[in-house]
């Protein structure tokens, strides 16, 4: 199944050589044809193959010609030999013609509807037979109707005419999920998706069945009819839901979010997400923006909410630390503290909860999508949830004198009680950094400074696994929101010298890439994987086995850096 | 579902080395007792194999012989593929559509009759032929046939085969229950 | 019976030869008794020797396949015997089940032995009612009578069979197909690579999957020798083999014959010849999911594996499909699309869809609406599907197709061109509700 090409091991991984189109490949035994001719630059395509469901080898897409094979084998089902010549669409004009009549026949009986499909724009079957057809059909017959906009579940509907049977959402939900909502029902083309009677794809993961499904036949039902897809902008980023930090894909149209899928990602979240991460997406931006800063919760001027926040300099505050800020934050508020409130106590917003056997495939315990930045940056050790807990309580008993917030969810939403809020609000002197200005926080604080949702900037995340990613910024902030870095650097300047010179995120995150030994020799496009465009292929680096590149006078300070 | 039932598919499930091959005489065996393969069924074969209710009926669906909708208490399948063709079994199936006033897979209003035309039932050698129930009835002619309706319209034989009890009903009296030789 | 030396029908005729008590006083039973004072590996030398060749469809050595079943895996090793007889025009695996199923039990008896296997299935078809009762019969007596359960003949080894019903599936007789069947899934074919059989069958285990008629034919080479029974037929297709033989004959049914009989012979003294004094057209010689041939193709054409594959089609199941002068074959070419596209799975692409689309276009010209281009596109869609699918399915449904438009083209082509003219033809059509619809 998955396959980690140039995986790293203890050199037990054995390399076969073979030639596709004539180029010379070297890959791990066990590899398949996709996979390796992937690794040579060349796109086999494929429908009902995916990196980690089984083999189904239903949808004939990716033929190709293995030379002395009596005839065409279907790469996904063929694995690496030594020696092996393999002609794909791009040499081989029988293999050209084996693609073009598949297209043909899946696209007999579709209804063609490209003018009212959600997937229009992002479909395998308009790009293929775009780029293996293109030809006009010889189909002269009545086609075959099937179900139209039936509902599976509170999610998923399902067009059954769009359908090619590839049956990857129903493996994924026999062996992913082990939920077995979905079967094929019938035989030859009266074959049908379906749920049985009486029961509904309803599980953690459900959504991701859209995303599995190549072409239209299964959509969103609370996305559909949003937006035609090449309306959106795309970014390719990591969801903050929770510290499994699932590699996505975020449209947003009109500064709204109208789709999210999962993206590949062979070390993380493979290429499932949980729907409370997907559907819940905009939880992350706030309901009412605060966009300047507050004075007592009145409006104020920055020169004025700046020079309150001086106040915290030197105390022995209780730092408050929201769990989704990102790595190069934690990075240069620990340098805050230890320039400016060398005294203070930090504590992380932290707190697990139980997962369901569904959730247990995918999702952590957390609602904390970057406490292992914070931990890999020596801002906190490692993170449990009784510091945070314990300091609830304090703020609640009213025993705090000063305190900052850093971040909207330095205190998650749940925990903004009225009992809460009023000890808050008994704190000599609060700071926060916060994007809500309807959160009951904005109010009860002496200073709220406008910052941004982990949404709105780009940078570095460390996730459960300790998998260092990037994170893109997927939507603007309005004029006036600043990153908490930012915030945290104005602050140091009003106390006398800046932190660092970083006018963007990425001057910040190319500062940390270069000064944090653990992290030398990386660059951001390291960490993007965007040089690892393998399918199938991890993105993202692991930092429990990532060997810096080179040493630096620098390395003495490494000592200090707790262990990952 | 009756207690026998399951009691007869507790030792069917034995003798598999995975009860999960015993889906399919779970399924004669509902289809038994309900005439039809239905909701009920599915869900009672589901919880006595421990499968998940949608792989049931993805079984259930595949194959021709488990009904999904009501059929007559005599259910004709004329067999249409090739050596049937060939030697006249248009002319069967034309003669039930007149007798029965339905068409294919439909009962008719007494409940008593419905027909289909199914594939080749290996009965090529005697061919035309149709199935009734699980009974053949080879060499025939519409002549042949109607006489054969017409017993069963008043011996009311047993054709079926049951799973319930493993055995083939008697059939109509001195009707030879193969031809193949 | 012509001269045809009988040993699977030798005593079909008896009436009492389904009874265990029949069977045994025929010499029943003693040839397992026999080989199991064999070596396993003796036995199924003799099974190689013997150069029997798969009678299902395949024709792949049966020594051979058994030969390949790993020893010591320390998996149980299956026998699964395919008896899901559901082609067109097969209809001899009924016969052996009907009257002779202890002959059936003891071939598989014999496969047991030889490839140590303590479990056995029987897959029939669940339509032959009558032939599951008397196998399962059968299975009952032989239960008691000790040739089947534990400590066999007192040596010590054990051997459970079953019979397991299908439910109506053509595609169940394809074997890894019958094998999901059995572990109760959709009979739907499995990929190969990895799932072949005698590595990765049933639940995951080694087995052996032949045919009713394969299996009962080791009783006779068992009897008699591996060599015995290679002398017998041609030099690479051996023995007798049981031929179905329907349509346009006056005799239809089942006969044995010694490889090698020529084909145009067989139709005249076995099957007595075409019926109503008519002249042959064409003949599927090896069921229908192989070529036709036409008569003037058929001089000096034997039934064996080399003769019929030079001639264009194959032995296949031997079913002998005959039609005569009178034959539409537009309307036959059809009758055998609408079996593929009912028939076909829905798993892969190209079967899935192609089936239903050459039977569409069969069904167009038939009544009338056929199209010039037609002929070439039937032959496009079979060679895009023949070839490219999961299982033989794929070549099973395109080469008949293909076969007929190819040998009677002329039918074909002035079926559309005098549709194309306006002169539609009324003519009566084998078919009845075929033709596009379900």
């Amino acid at each position: 199944m998955g396959t980690e090409l140039g995986a790293q091991g203890a050199g037990a991984v054995e390399l076969v050589n073979l030639t596709i189109d004539g180029k010379a490949a070297k890959v791990p035994k066990g590899t398949n044809l996709i996979e390796a001719a992937k690794s040579v630059g060349v796109d086999v395509p494929f429908y009902c193959y995916h990196p980690h469901l089984s083999i189904a080898g239903n949808c004939r897409m990716c033929q190709v010609r293995v030379k002395g094979a009596p005839k065409l084998d279907i790469a996904c089902n063929t694995m690496v030999r030594e020696g092996m010549e393999v002609s794909t669409h791009h040499t081989s004009p029988e293999v050209d013609d084996a693609q073009a009549a598949t297209l043909e026949f899946i696209l007999i009986n579709h209804p063609l509807d490209c003018t009212v499909c959600d997937q229009a724009g992002h479909c395998k079957l308009q790009d293929y037979h775009f780029d293996y057809n293109a030809r006009p059909s010889r189909f002269l017959e009545q086609k075959e109707h099937k179900v139209k906009a039936l509902p599976l579940g509170p999610t998923v509907v399902l067009d059954g005419e769009r359908c090619i049977m590839c049956t990857r959402c129903v493996r994924f939900c026999d062996e992913v999920t082990k939920t077995s909502e979905l079967g094929m029902l019938n035989r030859g083309d009266r074959s049908v998706i379906a749920v049985n009677e009486g029961k509904e794809l309803n599980n953690a993961l459900s959504g991701t069945v859209v995303d599995l499904c190549p072409v239209g036949a299964l959509t969103h039902r609370n996305w559909r009819f949003n937006t035609r897809i090449w309306f959106t902008k795309e970014t390719d980023s990591i969801c903050p839901g929770c510290s499994t930090g699932c590699n996505v894909k975020v449209a947003i149209r009109d500064q709204q979010v109208v789709q999210v899928k999962g993206r590949l990602n062979s070390a993380v979240n493979k290429e499932w997400m949980c729907d409370e991460g997907r559907y819940g997406f905009m939880r992350f931006l706030p309901q009412k923006r605060l966009a300047s800063p507050l004075l007592g919760g009145a409006g104020t001027s920055w020169e004025m909410a700046l020079r309150e926040s001086k106040r915290l300099v030197g105390s022995e505050a209780l730092v408050m630390v929201s769990p989704d800020l990102l790595l190069e934050e934690y990075d240069i508020l620990k340098e805050f503290l230890t320039r400016h409130m060398p005294k203070a106590r930090v504590v992380l917003a932290y707190r697990e909860r139980t997962l369901t056997e569904v959730e247990k495939v995918l999702v952590s315990p957390d609602y904390a999508a970057n406490f292992r930045a914070a931990e890999f940056s020596g801002l906190v050790q490692s993170v449990s949830g009784d510091a945070y807990e314990s300091a609830l309580k304090q703020l609640r008993a009213g025993s705090v004198s000063h305190v900052l917030l850093v971040g909207q969810r330095a205190i998650l939403p749940e925990d903004c009680d009225a009992a809460l809020l009023a000890g808050i609000q008994a704190v000599g002197v609060s700071v926060g950094m916060l994007t809500d200005a309807a959160s009951g926080l904005a109010s009860v604080l002496k200073v709220a400074l406008p910052g941004r949702s982990i949404l709105e900037k780009s940078g570095l995340m460390v996730n459960r696994q300790s998998r260092l990613q990037w994170s893109e910024r997927v939507i603007d902030a309005p004029l006036g929101a600043e990153p908490e870095w930012r915030l945290l650097n104005r602050i140091s300047k009003e106390c006398g010298a800046a932190l660092c010179d970083a006018t963007n995120d990425r001057d910040l995150s190319l500062r940390i890439l270069g000064k944090d030994t653990r992290l030398v020799g990386l660059s951001i496009a390291d960490v993007k994987g965007s040089l690892l465009s393998l399918v199938g292929a991890s993105k993202g680096i692991d930092l429990k086995s990532y060997q810096p590149r080179q040493r630096t006078v620098a390395a003495d300070s490494a000592g200090s850096q707790p262990a990952v | 579902m009756s207690a026998a039932a399951a009691q007869r598919l507790t030792e069917i499930k034995k003798r598999y080395p995975h009860p999960h091959s015993a889906v399919m005489s779970a399924l004669y065996l509902a289809q038994e007792e309900l005439g039809v393969i239905d909701q009920r069924g599915i869900q009672w074969v589901s919880e006595q194999l421990e499968m998940a209710p949608v792989h049931v009926q993805e079984v259930a669906t595949f194959y021709t012989m488990y009904y999904k909708q009501p059929v007559g208490a005599y259910h004709f399948q004329v067999c249409r593929t090739l050596s049937c063709a060939l030697r006249g079994s248009k002319h069967l199936t034309e003669h039930l559509k007149k007798r029965f006033h339905i068409k294919p897979n439909e009962v008719s209003a007494d409940g008593k009759w419905s027909y289909e035309e199914v594939e080749c039932l290996g009965s090529c050698g005697t061919a035309p032929m149709c199935e009734i129930n699980d009974t053949y009835f080879e060499n025939l002619t519409p002549e042949k046939l109607e006489a054969i309706i017409q017993r069963i319209e008043k011996e009311k034989p047993e054709l079926r085969l049951s799973t319930l009890t493993d055995s083939l009903g008697d059939g109509l009296q001195g009707q030879p229950k193969s031809e193949v030789r | 019976m012509g001269n045809h030396r009988q040993i699977l029908l030798k005593n079909i005729d008896h009436p009492d030869q389904h009874t265990v008590a029949g069977y045994e006083s025929r010499g029943g039973y003693s040839v397992i008794k026999k080989a199991m004072g064999l070596d396993p590996l003796a036995v199924l030398e003799e099974v190689k020797k013997s150069g029997l060749r798969g009678r299902g469809g395949a024709g792949f050595g049966t020594g051979q396949k058994w030969s390949f079943i790993p020893r010591n895996s320390g998996k149980p090793i299956y026998i699964v015997q395919n008896a899901d007889e559901s082609g067109p025009g097969t209809f001899k695996d009924r016969l052996l089940l009907e009257r002779d199923p202890h002959l059936v039990i003891e071939g598989q008896l014999i496969c047991a032995w030889a490839v140590q296997s303590n479990f056995s299935v029987i897959y029939i078809r669940g339509e032959y009612g009558y032939p599951y009762i008397r196998i399962q019969r059968a299975i009952d007596e032989a239960y008691a009578k000790g040739y089947l359960g534990e400590n066999i003949f007192g040596s010590g080894f054990t051997h459970h069979m079953i019979v397991h019903r299908g439910a109506g599936a053509y595609i169940c007789g394809e074997e890894t197909a019958l094998l999901n069947s059995l572990e109760g899934k959709k009979g739907q074919p499995r990929l190969k690579p990895p799932y072949y059989p005698a590595a990765i069958g049933l639940y995951d285990c080694p087995t052996v999957v032949n045919n009713t008629e394969t299996l009962a034919a080791c009783v006779a080479i068992l009897e008699n020798g591996g060599e015995w029974y290679a002398a017998i037929g041609t030099e690479k297709s051996t023995g007798t083999k049981l031929i179905s033989a329907s349509g346009h004959i006056n005799k239809p049914g089942i006969y044995e014959i010694e490889m090698g009989y020529p084909l145009l012979q067989f139709i005249e003294e076995e099957c007595g010849g075409i019926w109503k004094g008519r002249n042959l057209k064409g003949v599927m010689p090896g069921g229908s999911s192989f070529p036709i041939l036409r008569a003037d193709e058929l001089a000096g054409v034997n039934i064996d594996y080399e003769s019929l594959s030079k001639a264009g089609s194959h032995v296949g199941s031997g079913g002998f499909m005959v039609m005569d002068d009178h034959t539409d074959m537009v309307e036959a070419a059809l009758n055998v699309a609408h079996f593929y596209a009912h028939e076909s799975c829905g798993q892969c692409t190209p079967c899935r869809e192609g089936g239903h689309w050459i039977e569409k276009i069969f069904g167009r010209i038939s009544k009338g609406g056929g199209l010039p281009g037609d002929v070439q596109l039937v032959e496009s869609i079979c060679g895009q599907v023949a070839g490219h699918t999961i299982c033989a399915f794929g070549e099973a449904l395109a080469w008949p197709a293909q076969s007929f438009i190819r040998k009677f083209p002329e039918e074909f082509r002035g079926r559309i061109s005098e549709a194309r003219e306006g002169r539609v033809i009324s003519r009566e059509s084998m078919n009845a509700d075929v033709g596009g619809s379900h």
